[in-house]
């Protein structure tokens, strides 16, 4: 009836007495019955069909394609934890009936029978490269063809899966951002990764489109798309298996309408594939390139799978002991409180030392190297003494054990012999600890959702230091403004300042509206943007305003542009200060106008050691007055804003000389929004004579 | 570190382990980068050959992060989280260090005195 060897499937025959007693719960009065074990997967069978119940009804009612995807998602995970509750519970009925021993311990048994300790596995920043072909970029003018990919990731009894995500010909690589950790794990494990996949287009549920319409639909259709829709529509070889063809079902999976995930590739891992540190593994593909929900993978998969043992993080064995020193006193026995633990055996000089968190008295290593072995017994007491031995730097140092009692000696050597084992089981992980970051319960920072334009997107940096630095420096540009009456307009960035004062994080959209198309000096991030302020350190208003606004110059030929990217520039670029010859330039738009304009300036190529915002104060002098003589540039002169925070300079070609001017010494830690820094960033990239260097 | 395009590029390196630290909203590790494929190799005070478009540190905040986990200024860095750093755009470089929701970024870094120490250990040859 079933076949003793296969562990992993549920092998038991449809419509047999078995199956119906699993199937109605009742094998707990079964003759076969045991215990808690039973009762404690029949317990997770239910819970994990009350679930598929869920998201069966859930699938069906839903009306929107992401939630359709989710819920079977679900269904799929679901399934699959029940196939293998139902296996493990097979498999434990098999066992008993067999009379073997089902329950697995880590006591220590006879010598012979020796198992090793558990621990925890964790997978982590799973990474899958995409291999797009060029003719799914160019020749491709449909609808991008999407796919919605999760990962099964599954070790003894444990199933997980990892979020959704969504790929189109945009991803160069499917990443998984979830850490999976499995606590028990024994060294033998094998973890097996399946990457299933569903073909996620609105509107092509297969079968709902008439015949004659979906040929029609496939022909105009971009070609791959088209190609795809055929094969949906067909019940072609890749028809869907909704539980990713697997081993026959004991119980029949309900077939509902809606989106369904197939396997798409899988890998299986092990202890040698263990490191701390990030590793490509081989996948297995299956389905082909006529499947629905085929992705062209490039085959592989990186990640990082750590493992900790728990002879690593336990204590396996604690204890009052006296020690020596080989080569001491022979008399001089220590007592100490011994903790085995990891690679080492800690002594304590009292038990309480333990939980109090004191250094210990000293420590012996227990490593690959060590040599423990029993010495003969000692005269007096009749009790043998443990001796270890370990290698320290050529050196061979032995420390002798010994206990009160023979019971005592024979539990520490036990002790010892297990953790040897152990250590000899999980190999490469006993070396050193390995870390494991659990997943963080607290959620990312809320992201705003786009409301096109990034406008919408500046933040002004939370940080008392610098709402006060942007405080005096606007302060004083409202000094200077007053000088330019005949400007007439109130210089928008007042009411950034208001809120700057209000509240120091704060978004700074309005700001921004009025300068559209109107101010030359544009805060624009050059690169050679000058120093911080720290560079320039407020000696008086006018060596920060040069430093704030060195490269106003900049980019007055890109600051509609920027406007209309809804500049993000926080930088300071109160142009108003920038070195005047700027303010004669014309706006232009192009790019080559830019740099021509620059190289005309006659910024080369250097600024990369040297600020060039280093004029000395008296030449900004000059500045002044000439442009608030100069209303016919008036554009130009109007102030533009900036909401800036002092983390002025963005990326600057400089070096050694100004550090980074990416933040101020006041702030060491404060780093400029997304916002700013993409556009900062963009005009840094557009000037080749850039080395830039970004605070992280 | 040249590299002969087409061939492997082999490096000693140092893995770096370093724990953001969270201040506000943001995650911060303590240190600039420079370079990058699209920026220019030459204005690089750290490299060894100029021609070489890595991902250098540039400083590094005294007591943050990075300085605490060891990283020094003038590495270079080759790998991040697994994503490789060799041959990437300078902000792409920065954004696979500030990735909002990872607390930990494992770098692979390489410095010269990482080559010297291994040369002399496995060589034993004065160094001139």
């Amino acid at each position: 009836m079933f076949c003793r060897n296969q562990t992993a499937r549920a092998t038991v025959a449809r419509g047999s007495a078995l199956e119906m007693e699993i199937r109605r719960g009742k094998f707990r009065k079964s003759v076969f019955l045991d215990t808690s074990q039973d009762s404690d997967i029949q317990k997770k069978i239910d819970h994990e069909i009350r679930m598929r119940d869920g998201a069966c009804k859930l699938l069906a009612a839903c009306s929107q394609r992401d939630q359709a995807l989710e819920a079977a998602k679900s269904l799929q995970t679901c399934s699959t934890r029940i196939m293998a509750y139902m296996s493990e519970l097979q498999r434990m009925k098999e066992a008993q009936v067999m009379q073997k021993v089902t329950r697995r311990s880590s006591d220590a048994g006879p010598m012979d029978d020796r198992l090793p300790c558990k621990g925890k596995v964790a997978i982590s920043d799973l990474r899958i490269p995409l291999m797009w072909k060029d003719t799914e970029y160019f020749k491709n003018k449909g609808e991008l063809h999407r796919c919605a990919v999760f990962c099964l990731l599954q070790l003894g009894g444990e199933i997980f899966d990892t979020d959704m995500v969504i790929v189109d010909r945009t991803l160069t690589d499917i990443c998984f951002d979830n850490t999976i950790v499995f606590s028990e794990a024994s060294p033998g494990f094998e973890l097996r990764v399946e990457l299933y996949s569903c073909c996620s287009e609105d509107d092509y549920s297969a079968g709902s489109t008439p015949r004659k319409l979906a040929s029609k639909l496939s022909s105009s259709l971009g070609r791959s798309a088209g190609k795809k829709l055929r094969a949906a529509m067909e019940p072609g070889p890749c028809s869907p298996v909704s539980n990713g063809g697997a081993a026959p079902l004991l119980l029949p999976v309900p077939s509902v309408p809606g989106p369904k995930y197939h396997l798409l590739a899988h890998t299986t891992l092990s202890l040698s594939h263990i490191q701390d540190s990030f590793r490509t593994h081989d996948l297995t593909i299956s389905g082909n390139e006529e499947c629905s929900y085929w992705l062209p993978l490039y085959g592989s998969m990186c990640c990082r799978l750590a493992a900790q043992p728990h002879c690593m993080t336990q204590q396996m064995m604690s204890g009052c002991l006296k020690v020596k020193q080989c080569g001491g006193d022979p008399q001089s026995w220590t007592k100490v409180y011994a903790v085995l633990k990891g690679t080492s055996l800690f002594c304590y000089h009292q038990q309480e030392d333990v939980e109090a968190n004191i250094e210990p008295a000293f420590t012996i290593g227990i490593n690959k190297e060590t040599r423990i072995r029993a010495s003969e017994k000692d005269p007096h007491s009749k009790v043998q003494n443990i001796c270890i031995s370990n290698q320290y730097g050529g050196e061979e140092v032995t420390h002798t054990l010994t206990t009160d009692s023979r019971e005592d000696t024979h539990c520490w050597m036990e002790a010892f012999w297990q953790h040897f084992y152990d250590m000899s089981q999980w190999k490469q992980c006993c070396d050193d600890l390995m870390k494991i970051e659990l997943p963080s319960p607290r959620k990312p920072a809320p992201v705003t959702p786009k409301q096109g334009s990034l406008y919408h997107e500046m933040v002004i940096e939370s940080s008392d230091d610098l709402s006060s630095t942007v405080s005096d420096i606007l302060a004083r540009r409202m000094q200077e403004l007053e000088l330019r009456s005949q400007l007439g307009t109130s210089p928008t960035w007042m009411s950034v300042f208001e809120e700057n004062n209000a509240k120091s994080a704060g978004r700074t959209r309005h700001c921004t509206s009025r300068l559209s198309g109107h101010s030359p000096c544009t805060p624009h991030r050059l690169p050679r943007s000058p120093a911080s302020p720290h560079r320039c350190p407020r000696l008086g208003l006018l060596s920060s305003d040069a430093s704030l606004t060195s490269d106003s110059d900049s980019h007055c030929s890109t600051s509609p542009c920027s406007h209309h990217h809804g500049w993000p520039e926080p930088s300071s670029n109160f142009s108003l200060l920038s070195s005047s010859p700027s303010r004669l330039r014309p706006r232009t738009l192009s790019l080559d106008a830019k740099l021509s304009t620059l190289r005309g300036r006659g910024y080369g190529g250097g600024g990369a050691f040297q600020c060039p915002c280093q004029p000395p104060p008296s030449s900004l002098l000059a500045p002044l007055p000439i442009s608030s003589r100069s209303p016919r540039t008036q554009r130009s002169t109007q102030t533009t804003l900036s909401c800036s925070s002092s983390t002025s300079s963005n990326s600057s070609s400089n070096s050694e000389g100004s550090h980074s001017p990416e933040s101020s010494e006041g702030v060491p830690f404060s780093r400029p929004s997304p916002a700013r820094r993409s556009l900062r960033n963009l005009r840094a990239r557009l000037d080749p004579r850039n080395w830039l260097q970004s605070q992280v | 570190m040249s590299f002969v395009p087409g061939q492997p590029v082999t490096a000693v390196v140092q893995r770096i382990e370093i724990q953001k630290l969270r201040q506000g909203n943001n995650l911060i590790l303590g240190f600039s980068i420079g370079g990058g494929i699209d920026q220019d190799p030459g204005q690089n005070p750290f490299s060894e050959d100029k021609t070489d478009k890595g991902i250098y540190v540039t400083r590094i905040t005294p007591g943050g992060p990075a300085d605490v986990a060891g990283l020094m200024m003038g590495d270079k860095i080759m790998q991040v989280n697994g994503w490789d750093m060799t041959m990437v755009t300078h902000d792409k470089a920065r954004k696979r260090l500030t990735k909002k929701n990872e607390d930990v970024v494992r770098l692979l870094v390489t410095r010269k005195s990482l080559e010297e120490a291994v040369k002399q250990s496995m060589g034993g040859f004065p160094r001139p």
